[in-house]
């Protein structure tokens, strides 16, 4: 399938210069205005010419796991050859997940209001490659499926609609964006994770392969299918080509969703936000994520590996900065208490340690710890990580173990003499509010 | 069956070493698929103790089950080789079409059917798919029964005091063991386990009274279907022995 | 491993004598969280490779289960009531 070509007086316009590519403006685009910007979409020889630009590029996956993007379209095409049916195109199907189900993120709602035509021509293009003939577009609360319906019809009227593209409500819950439980929303299951295998690529919504691909993703690969892997690898460092959408939040001047070139170290990408001089640690990835000192991780470089390197990650692209009055352990108690409400509540290990874990930080924050406590959750953070079959209580324990860690001084001053003022104050990261514990048997 | 005196010699006469063979081998078999259930249900309760590890009892419950099948293969050749009555093999595979005592032989190719059934899934167990065994091996709530039924039916020692109390202790120990099984299910499942206590209640009485009106009343052997001469031949004998 | 099946794997080793692989892959332990319900029997089983954790659950140590331990593990995986442990092959 190729696309249609365009009325002549619509030139192909030059990439995008500098380093605002995502995020072209403050307004949406609608489907004139994307295509005068970014250029129409592109026809391509084949399939393979896709996969092999995006293998080229060093895309990686923007949802949180950092997969290269090449090497997952790579497999679900193979999967879908060997499995499709003789005269049976369209095998495999192509799932954008804007879900966002991290509450200290919003990238994925911005870019989809923003520039909803290049995460859908980016759905289109990983539909040919792959060999798709149905895609799902999930957003949850995080995208106004009106807008998105509309843009949708503009491509219709347009005559661009090659794959039918189906509009899904990703259901509440911090899970709910998970891969393998998006996919079993997909298939009429409840939002929870399955065991894995068999992965999405080989078996996912309604038993075909499944590319299953964040949003920011599909939007770079539109991108990348224009103006090639040398272009998308010009912004961005060696190993860590491109640029990423981040959320600053916290104590920060300018909150909100900022277009970064890959590798632009923390304390630059704060600085831009408007870092506050009194900010103690920054939060990265997301509540499953790492907590990192400030000033002392200002030349951390916001990457996949510059951000590993440090022993954080860049995740969902989080960057939550929490000031000089707060008290870390208080936050960290309160976002360990959401995720262990969170848990599905499936797996053994996460269903009897994220309750205890959350517990003993609960009593770090906002009691007077003993050594018994600390060594009870220093245990849990050893005891929970590779034991589930989603990496929730690798999340969490990451987050206590660094929270310990970053916050030793805290941690000292609360086991002499309980809790600090700075627990004492408002929260400074949303958490949303757990049910009474009636609720929690309706799970 | 007791009696004395003539009666007793023209029994003692006619039986073959393959009649006894038939009649060891059933019973044999039965107290080996109590003990197999038995270990099941204990399996299913986790039962443990520090010098009786789980394995154990995994371990049991699968050589008993082989066992059960072996003594229950044995006693199905025993009486296919059996020329006083006609039962060919395939009576022992396919239910109601023996044309001795067609109702409970049929029970005991029930109960043999599943117990094959039974044991190959459970060979082929890692190959299956858990929902698929688990299936299959609820099967073995109804194997059992029919089991004990067909022994009660079919069984020409039924009459006698020891073959009722050998029965009647492995009814016993399975009813226990079951009713312990529906106690650790019922706080999950209060209405599907009080109705399975109910059922097991129903039909233990159920069960007494049959026994009381059918196998342990006179002339069972006509009545359960057993023809022409091979019932001239066992009702004579208890006949004389009723005498 | 008994004679026969050492038997066996020497006959088998003399038939490759052109190895295709490298190096042997060696299978590893891997449980289903999910389908685990903390019975136990594999913790009992394979004490050397399995531990409890103290809700009952098992932590399985990592790396290729040992050659005088692979057929305890297989047994320990048909053993398992929710057929949750599995023994795979390294990808």
């Amino acid at each position: 399938m190729t696309a249609r070509e365009y009325p002549a007086e619509l030139t192909v316009q030059p990439p995008p210069l500098g380093e605002l590519r995502l995020l072209a403006g403050t307004q949406p685009l609608s489907l004139t205005e994307h295509i005068s910007r970014y250029g129409p979409i592109p026809r391509l020889a084949g399939p393979a010419q896709l996969i092999a630009e995006v293998e080229r590029s060093g895309l990686t996956g923007r949802g949180g796991a950092a997969f290269p993007a090449g090497r997952k379209l790579r497999a679900v095409a193979e999967a879908a050859r060997v499995r499709a049916r003789p005269g049976r195109a369209g095998w495999a199907v192509v799932v954008a997940n804007g879900s966002e189900s991290e509450p200290a993120s919003r990238k994925d709602a911005v870019l989809l209001a923003l520039a909803p035509h290049l995460v859908l021509d980016g759905i289109a293009l990983c539909a040919d490659a792959v060999g798709a003939g149905r895609a799902y577009l999930c957003a949850g609360h995080s995208g106004s499926t009106r807008a998105l319906a509309a843009a949708l019809a503009e491509r219709d009227r347009a005559g661009l609609s090659r794959i039918q593209v189906q509009l899904t409500d990703t259901p509440d819950g911090y899970l709910s964006g998970q891969e393998t439980a998006l996919i079993s929303v997909l298939n009429g299951g409840a939002p929870l994770p399955t065991f894995v295998p068999p992965r999405p690529a080989e078996k996912g919504a309604n038993r075909r392969p499944t590319l299953v691909l964040n949003v920011e993703t599909l939007a770079q690969i539109g991108l990348i299918a224009r103006f090639g892997a040398q272009w998308f690898r010009s912004v961005g460092a060696p190993d860590a080509p491109g640029s990423a959408l981040v959320t600053v939040s916290g104590s920060v001047d300018r909150p909100g969703v900022r277009e970064v070139p890959l590798g632009t170290v923390l304390g630059e990408v704060l600085r831009w936000s408007g870092l506050s001089r009194s900010a103690q640690a920054v939060l990265t990835g997301g509540y499953f994520g790492t907590w990192l000192p400030l000033p002392g991780a200002s030349a951390v470089p916001v990457s996949e590996p510059g951000l590993r390197a440090a022993g954080a990650a860049l995740g969902a692209g989080v960057l939550a900065v929490l000031p000089e009055a707060a008290c870390g352990l208080a936050e960290t108690a309160r976002i360990t208490g959401f995720l262990s409400w969170q848990s599905a509540g499936q797996c053994g290990p996460c269903r009897n340690g994220m309750p205890a874990l959350a517990e003993a930080m609960n009593h770090i924050a906002f009691g007077r710890p003993g050594r018994d406590v600390l060594g009870w959750a220093q245990q849990l953070t050893g005891l929970l990580p590779g034991r589930g079959a989603c990496h929730l209580p690798d999340g969490a324990a990451g987050l206590v173990a660094s929270a310990l860690r970053v916050f030793a001084a805290d941690l000292t001053e609360h086991t002499r003499s309980g809790p600090c003022q700075g627990a004492a104050g408002a929260p400074v990261l949303p958490v949303p509010a757990a049910p009474m514990p009636a609720d929690r048997s309706m799970r | 069956m007791s009696g004395t005196g003539p009666a007793t010699a023209i029994v003692v006469t006619s039986s073959t070493p393959l009649w006894y063979a038939t009649r060891a081998t059933g019973l044999v078999a039965l107290v080996l698929l109590t003990a197999s259930m038995a270990l099941g249900l204990l399996s299913s309760v986790r039962f443990e103790r520090p010098d009786w590890p789980r394995f154990v009892t995994l371990g049991l419950h699968r050589n008993l089950s082989l066992l059960a099948l072996a003594f229950t293969v044995v006693h199905v050749l025993t009486t296919v080789l059996d020329s006083f009555v006609s039962i060919p093999l395939q009576d022992a595979f396919i239910p109601f079409i023996s044309s001795y005592r067609p109702l409970w032989v049929g029970l005991g190719a029930i109960a043999f059917d599943l117990m094959v059934a039974l044991i190959v899934t459970s060979l082929l167990r890692t190959r299956m798919g858990l929902r698929s065994w688990r299936l299959v091996h609820w099967t073995a709530y109804l194997c059992w029964p029919v089991a004990v039924l067909h022994g009660l039916g079919t069984g020409t020692d039924t009459p006698t005091t020891w073959v009722l109390v050998l029965t009647a202790s492995c009814v016993l120990v399975i009813a226990v063991l079951t009713l312990w099984r529906l106690a650790r299910a019922w706080p999950a499942r209060p209405l599907p386990s009080t109705v399975a206590v109910v059922l097991i209640v129903v039909t233990l009485i159920a069960g007494g009274a049959w026994l009381h009106a059918g196998p342990l009343a006179p002339h069972w052997s006509t009545r359960a279907g057993t023809r022409t001469a091979h019932a001239a031949g066992v009702s004579k004998a208890e006949h004389g022995i009723s005498r | 491993m008994s004679q026969s099946q050492e038997a066996a794997s020497r006959r088998g080793a003399q038939r490759q004598s052109v190895p295709r692989q490298p190096a042997l892959r060696r299978p590893q332990l891997r449980v289903n969280p999910i389908a685990c319900e903390a019975h136990g029997v594999c913790i009992e089983l394979l004490p050397e490779l399995i531990t409890s954790d103290q809700w009952g659950y098992p932590v399985l140590r990592t790396g290729a289960v040992p050659l005088h331990l692979e057929d305890l593990a297989r047994r320990a995986v048909a053993d398992c009531p929710t057929l949750a442990l599995r023994l795979v092959l390294p990808e």
